[in-house]
């Protein structure tokens, strides 16, 4: 290791440097103001907290994905954020115990011990929303579209959605009693659309015909919504509640293609997302160039009795510098800079002040500074001239 | 076929040799030959296919990251490099060979502190862990048979075909690991945005290798 590199940043730990910076702090203030005018109330979660309240509920999977310290005051772990989603859970549950239906969104810097995609950034920037108390399709359909004009706020023009319905296997794993080691067995295999393996495991699982080609199916059952027709006729020994689930996951694609005639819908019955707490639809948004999802979310009832209050909930939660990354329509890096040189002059002093007021960029032009107007940048100055202080384009 | 983009990533040699005739029956033929062309993105009869040639162990990882849409990659590789991002929907096998533990005949590898050539570090560390068993791994790239003749480790994990290079060097085989062979591998969003000509891929693929076994 060179003994000269107090400059290198840990892997996976990414700074934003300008343009980029400015493009994601657009972004932001954008996206607050859209769920302002959605209803969705902003709330600052704490950095860091007990690491019990960040493991319980939504936070289930992340104990691996949490760094933690202990608090040399209370002798407790304590935990540095990995997703917000379980701090607003707890809000909703525990601090603000409204009975209406409420909906929430958060921005904020969240940190991994390991990138979540490989390649991908331990310090992600995480925005989404929930809404908290209502459990149906309505609640569902507002929570999808709100994530469709949040990629499309970022300037992401193609867009792919991909639906799913957990209820569909979990109903199928009881209807077929797998014991939990069976369910995990399976599920990691389905994941993976292993379909060699997934007959493997199904032929092992002791199991009727019936049973053992509904299992099967579910790793088949992907594609157009000709899927859900052909699930219906595949699942049709299944039980009430796996078609019901068709049934909402078919009702909540129309509502959404209602509202975007263009958006490319996709069904997976076997992409369980979060399969660890969610427990509805789950859906991801995908765009060409990017080789992952851009953004995620779906239904998890039930939040919130950790905090001693269980409500229905929906959320979708994405990462501010992907979509800033994978938009086709990038805004160009402009910056509206004026030069004003170095004095005392009270003329200048209150023409730069008014500028500054309209909102314009006014740089001083520090005594003996290197670098001249286009050096720093600046696409104007302002000279002394015989009418007084004067802005000229360059 | 609709006309979406698709890449293609195989690797050179036997992998390569053994996918053509399966493409082919999907009507797949690369226009150039990589053994002869220094080019490394072939063209196919297809104006919006395109194959990549390049390292087995880079499989996986073009296609995780979506620098192409499908790949042929053997199990192997996949028990290594684990398959986050990745489906693996059909087994094509072909390349097919074993996963073994391999040694001097009368090798033992019980208990502690045993020593593992390998170039399979976390296939090795896991199979050894589900008996209970924990293991000093040591990495190599190549010539595994060496490994127990000049005293390196007790005993290798390795591929085994024939068995011939084994015998050639005094070596068995002493347990079996795994079954392996090539599998396809598809990039999880490409499957959702290009899936019509993926499943069309992947059904013909399909039909290829019930063919080939048949």
């Amino acid at each position: 290791m060179s003994q000269n590199n107090t400059w290198l940043l840990p892997e996976g730990i990414e700074e934003l440097l300008p343009p980029e910076a400015a493009q994601v702090e657009a972004l932001r203030r954008r996206l607050i103001d859209l769920y302002q005018t959605w209803g969705y109330e902003l709330v600052m979660t704490p950095f860091i907290e007990y690491l019990d309240s960040l493991l319980t509920g939504t936070g289930s999977d992340l104990d691996v994905h949490t760094f933690k310290l202990t608090d040399q005051v209370s002798g407790r772990m304590m935990g540095v954020r990995a997703d917000i989603t379980p701090q607003v859970a707890r809000i909703d549950a525990h601090k603000l115990r409204r009975d209406t239906p409420t909906r929430l969104c958060y921005m904020g810097s969240v940190l991994r011990t390991r990138s979540k995609h490989f390649g991908g950034t331990r310090n992600p920037l995480q925005v989404g929303a929930e809404l908290f108390g209502h459990d149906g399709i309505a609640s569902d359909v507002e929570i999808l579209l709100l994530m469709l004009e949040t990629i499309r706020a970022a300037g992401v023009r193609q867009l792919h959605v991909d639906l799913g319905h957990v209820g569909i296997y979990r109903a199928l794993v009881k209807q077929t009693g797998l014991d939990h080691e069976q369910e995990m067995a399976l599920f990691e295999a389905l994941q993976r659309k292993a379909i060699p393996e997934i007959k493997a495991l199904i032929a092992g699982f002791d199991l009727s015909d019936s049973d053992a080609s509904m299992l099967n199916a579910l790793a088949q059952l992907n594609g157009d919504e000709t899927v859900l027709d052909i699930a219906r006729e595949l699942l049709a020994a299944a039980s009430t509640e796996v078609h019901e689930a068709l049934d909402y996951l078919q009702q909540v694609a129309v509502e959404v293609q209602r509202r975007n005639p263009d958006l490319s819908i996709h069904f997976d019955l076997a992409e369980l997302r979060a399969y660890h707490y969610q427990t509805g639809v789950v859906f991801a948004a995908f765009t060409p160039g990017s080789g992952t999802e851009i953004a995620r979310g779906g239904r998890y009832n039930d939040v919130g009795k950790a905090f001693g209050r269980a409500r229905p909930a929906t959320g979708f939660s994405a990462y501010l510098k992907v979509l800033v990354r994978v938009a086709e329509e990038q805004q160009p890096p402009r910056r509206e800079a004026i030069l004003a040189p170095w004095s005392e002059n009270a003329g200048l002093l209150s023409l730069v002040e008014q500028l500054r007021n309209e909102g314009k960029c006014v740089i001083w032009e520090l005594p003996g500074q290197q670098g001249d107007a286009q050096q720093m940048q600046c696409n104007s100055v302002i000279r002394y001239s015989d009418t007084g202080w004067v802005v000229e384009k360059l | 076929m609709s006309e979406m983009p698709l890449t293609i990533a195989l690797s050179k040699g036997r992998i390569y040799k053994d996918t053509l005739p399966l493409l082919a029956h999907a009507g797949i033929e690369p226009v150039d030959d990589p053994v002869t062309s220094r080019k490394l993105i072939l063209d196919t009869n297809h104006e919006h296919i395109k194959l990549v040639v390049i390292r087995a162990t880079d499989v996986p990882t073009y296609v995780q990251w979506g620098a192409a849409d499908v790949g042929v990659t053997g199990k192997d590789v996949l028990m290594e490099h684990g398959s986050e991002g990745l489906y693996e929907p059909l087994d094509l096998k072909i390349a097919r060979c074993r996963m073994m533990v391999a040694g001097k005949p009368d090798a033992t590898y019980d208990g502690d502190h045993v020593r593992i050539a390998s170039k399979y570090v976390h296939t090795t560390e896991r199979f050894f862990a589900q008996r209970g068993q924990q293991v000093e791994i040591i990495k190599l790239y190549g010539a595994m048979e060496l490994a127990p003749l000049a005293g390196l480790a007790d005993v290798i994990v390795d591929l085994v075909e024939s068995g011939n290079t084994l015998k050639a060097n005094g070596l068995a085989p002493l347990e079996h690991i795994a079954d392996i062979s090539s599998r396809l591998i598809v990039n999880k969003a490409s499957w959702k945005m290009k899936h019509a000509t993926i499943k069309n891929l992947l059904e013909q693929l399909s039909e290829a290798v019930g063919e080939n076994n048949g």
